[in-house]
């Protein structure tokens, strides 16, 4: 294996309006090799790779390519200097063929384009990548699968140095993560370093050459291929010193059975049956994309599904949002901003938006009315500034996630489903977010809670489920679980010992 | 329970395998619809008037529809790129009135060249100020539009401007024959078949479709988005700028005013043509076949003896109809976009 280095990164921080997510990493990425990235979220996984591929600048810390100091500024830059990603949500043109989209950008000929010449390459690469799909039918209809496929034969003509892979099987099956494998092979032997991004020890362990640990914004530790075991792993990811958030579920469950899911399917997910008891809160984990994030977009009626969902052992039709929504099931998304919120809109016209209708007189609706409402619920969830009249936009992370919140509360949901909660949520609001999601508890309502984050889990919930490759592996109550124990299954999805 | 779940993974996969699936009839439908209405109408008419079907009434829609023509063609580029051009029209009365200031000056050719250049002008400042003074490009082309209204009837005085009949040559351009066919017909076709050609097969039309298609995936593979975008400003309002010489040299003056007419016309034509062959999105030859269409429509209907209120209104009904079977045919999943 060739050992000399080709991206080296000195020192490199980063500060979001002063939280560190990154606190000095020093990490070399050698020629040739496939080199894993492991890290809980939050970790700086993501936050090191954007700053690789000129998304975010650096906050401190060099970036040598060669042995010379670079300064990469956009991803434009970043392609001239032959370092690229694919992310785990890339995007294709639809009205193009599969061919076109694999050439986009690079088409042969000088200055005529010749569809012919288009997709015979295409085909060629498909065929020396061994993927067997027809190059001319339109991208429109692709599946996630093979969207993904066709963005990995993209990287084939690009020259690329270093290619980093952001979670590239979350959207796989097996047979297609073969695919994958044997592509990275081919890089690998063209001398073509591979930034490996995964939550799958196995696929780490199969395929890397080293893997470095991320843990708090500071490389914990980089492995080579032997040393890559499960304990060694568990050891290095997990932060002891974050370890003690003091917030704790303390266990709210009634007696009364609230959601009853019998055998809900999705395309990505096996029959899942599921009772959450008012005032329970059930914490869903599992490596992204391996099927966790279909539970909640079933419910949402977001995507389509299969089964039999009860509420107050009434059946409930989830086939549209707005169905969902009268049926009072609240999904909180990750997206907060895309999905939940009118950015351009105050904080009062967001909250006030599924209680309209009883704040109004004669069809116009009484603007000191709602103000008082929005004062109400702001005051209630401690949303910062508290100034009602403020663009949403305007507001810090956690504090759209409070508004959020604040517009189910004001629907008087009965199910609340929270994808990601503190996500992009600064680190003091994540507390006042878990005692949001309790006091909700203590009111009687059933919880949902899907995250990626373990700790996150095992301080919200009265029972963990973990959804792996799209089936349930384990469901145990919170307090069976300890911290090492939910990592291990959430990253091989089969339990180590019978504990 | 597997059997629903079966249903529903079919269900599925009947969504995404559609396009391919399709009944043969559908597909012929699709791609054939608008071109078997436009062949079914014109029989219509030619059964309704016997001057309908004759050479020199072909000839004289061709002749008509000449400036709308060009101007549609332009348009169809911006609404390949994904965005507006409203101020066509107006460029083509402006173009047209800098051309006729100009012969005097510095003779036909480099009058014409100089007002190309100031519709090109035109075009990148409208393309600059949609991507990198992000603005709008309803709200900048509409700005645009008026401006140039002003700037028309400052220049002019408000009266119209004419060409001396000396410039032979230049008239040439709107008023000579080639046989039975107008020069300006032959500058239209010449026009259409470089716009078809660099659309179909360069990297220009390529890049703008795809631009138009998904900014995103056409920025991370490495496309310089922004240029795309004014480029197809530039080339919209280069061809309204042809439009404006070729109207010149028809009538041997130019009008201080109007022009706006010429852009609705644009936008239903471009409209219309995206649903030519199936395609769902703004080509060249669609629009070509919008813009005859149309003309072709008021023609006959005007041989018939309908009002001209009756041929708006006509007009308005195939545009809403085309359309609108054009998106039932192309049916998305979940229609969210209300422009």
């Amino acid at each position: 294996m060739p050992s000399d280095v080709l991206v080296e990164l000195r020192g490199l921080e980063k500060e979001f309006s002063g939280t560190k997510a990154l606190k000095g990493v020093s990490l070399a990425f050698r020629r040739g090799e496939v080199h894993g990235l492991l890290g809980e979220n939050g970790a700086g996984k993501s936050t090191l790779i954007k700053i690789l591929t000129g998304v975010y600048s650096p906050s401190g810390g060099q970036i040598l390519l060669n042995g010379e100091p670079i300064r990469i500024h956009s991803p434009m830059d970043a392609r001239r200097y032959g370092l690229g990603a694919v992310y785990q949500d890339a995007e294709l043109v639809a009205g193009f063929t599969i061919g076109q989209n694999i050439l986009l950008g690079n088409e042969p000929g000088r200055f005529t384009v010749s569809d012919r010449a288009i997709h015979e390459a295409a085909a060629a690469i498909l065929t020396e990548i061994g993927i067997p799909m027809d190059v001319r039918r339109p991208a429109a209809g692709l599946s996630a699968a093979e969207m993904q496929l066709v963005t990995l034969a993209t990287l084939f003509h690009r020259k690329y140095k270093l290619i980093v892979l952001d979670e590239p099987t979350a959207r796989l099956s097996a047979s297609e993560s073969e695919v994958l494998f044997r592509l990275i092979q081919q890089f690998r032997a063209q001398g073509i370093t591979i930034v490996y991004i995964s939550h799958r020890l196995k696929e780490v362990q199969d395929i890397c050459d080293r893997a470095s640990i991320l843990r708090g914004g500071m490389l914990s530790a980089t492995l080579d291929r032997g040393e890559i075991t499960e304990d060694r792993v568990t050891e290095l990811m997990v932060d002891r010193s974050r370890a003690d958030l003091e917030t704790y579920n303390q266990g709210h469950a009634r007696s009364d059975m609230l959601l009853e899911i019998e055998n809900l399917r999705t395309e990505n997910l096996e029959a899942l049956t599921l009772n959450v008891r008012a005032g329970e809160v059930v914490g869903i984990t599992g490596p992204v994309g391996g099927g966790m994030e279909q539970v909640a977009r079933a419910l949402g009626g977001i995507v389509r599904h299969s089964g039999r969902v009860q509420l107050r052992g009434r059946p409930v039709d989830l086939s549209k949002p707005t169905k969902v929504r009268q049926a009072g099931i609240a999904l909180i998304p990750e997206d907060r901003r895309k999905q939940a919120l009118f950015p351009a809109l105050s904080v009062a016209d967001n909250i006030c938006l599924p209680v309209l209708r009883s704040l109004q007189r004669l069809a116009l609706v009484r603007p000191r009315a709602k103000l008082a409402y929005a004062d109400g619920v702001v005051d209630r969830l401690s949303v910062r500034p508290r100034n009602t009249g403020m663009q949403v936009r305007f507001l810090s992370g956690g504090n759209q996630q409070k508004v959020v919140i604040g517009k189910w509360m004001s629907a008087k949901a009965s199910v609340y489903v929270f994808v990601e909660p503190t996500s992009g949520v600064d680190i003091g609001a994540i507390k006042e977010i878990y005692d949001i999601i309790l006091h909700l508890a203590r009111d009687g309502a059933a919880i949902l809670v899907v995250s990626s984050s373990l700790k996150e889990i095992l301080a919200l919930s009265d029972r963990v489920i973990v959804i792996h490759d799209g089936a349930k592996v384990a469901e145990r109550p919170k307090a069976d679980w300890n911290y090492d124990d939910l990592l291990a299954v959430t990253m091989q999805g089969r339990h180590r010992r019978a504990a | 329970m597997a059997d629903a779940a079966a249903s529903t993974s079919a269900t599925t996969g009947k969504l995404q395998a559609a396009r391919r699936d399709e009944s043969p009839a559908m597909r012929l439908l699709r791609r054939w619809g608008t071109i078997v209405v436009l062949v079914l109408t014109g029989i219509g008419f030619a059964f309704a008037s016997p001057y309908f079907a004759a050479i020199s009434n072909a000839n004289n829609i061709l002749f008509s529809m000449i400036v709308s023509a060009l101007v549609s063609m332009g348009l169809t580029w911006v609404v390949m790129a994904g965005s507006f051009d409203l101020s066509v029209g107006l460029i083509v009365t402006f173009t047209s009135i800098v051309v006729a200031f100009l012969i005097p000056i510095f003779g036909p050719w480099l009058a014409i060249v100089l007002s190309l250049l100031a519709a090109c002008v035109i075009g990148v400042i409208n393309g600059v100020l949609v991507t990198y003074a992000r603005l709008s490009g309803i709200v900048v082309t509409l700005g645009v539009m008026f401006v140039l209204d002003g700037v028309n009837v400052f220049i002019t005085g408000g009266y119209q401007v004419p060409v001396s009949y000396s410039e032979l040559a230049f008239l040439n351009i709107g008023q000579g024959k080639i046989g039975m066919i107008g020069v300006p017909v032959v500058v239209m076709l010449v026009v259409f078949i470089l716009a078809h050609i660099l659309a179909t097969r360069t990297r220009v039309g390529h890049y703008v479709a795809a631009v138009g298609d998904n900014p995103m995936a056409a920025f991370y593979s490495g496309i310089d988005v922004y240029r795309w975008v004014i480029v197809s400003f530039v080339l919209s309002a280069l061809m309204s700028g042809i439009a404006g010489v070729i109207l010149t040299a028809i009538s041997s003056s130019a009008q201080p005013v109007g022009g706006q007419g010429y852009l609705l016309e644009a936008f239903a034509a471009v409209y219309l043509g995206a649903t030519v062959l199936g395609k769902g999105k703004p080509h060249v030859l669609g629009t070509l076949i919008g813009v005859f269409f149309l003309y072709m429509v008021n023609s006959g209907m005007n041989m018939v003896g309908f009002p001209f209120a009756a041929r708006q209104l006509f007009a308005g009904l195939v545009l809403i109809l085309a359309v609108g079977a054009n998106a039932a045919l192309n049916r998305e999943e979940l229609h969210l976009k209300f422009i």
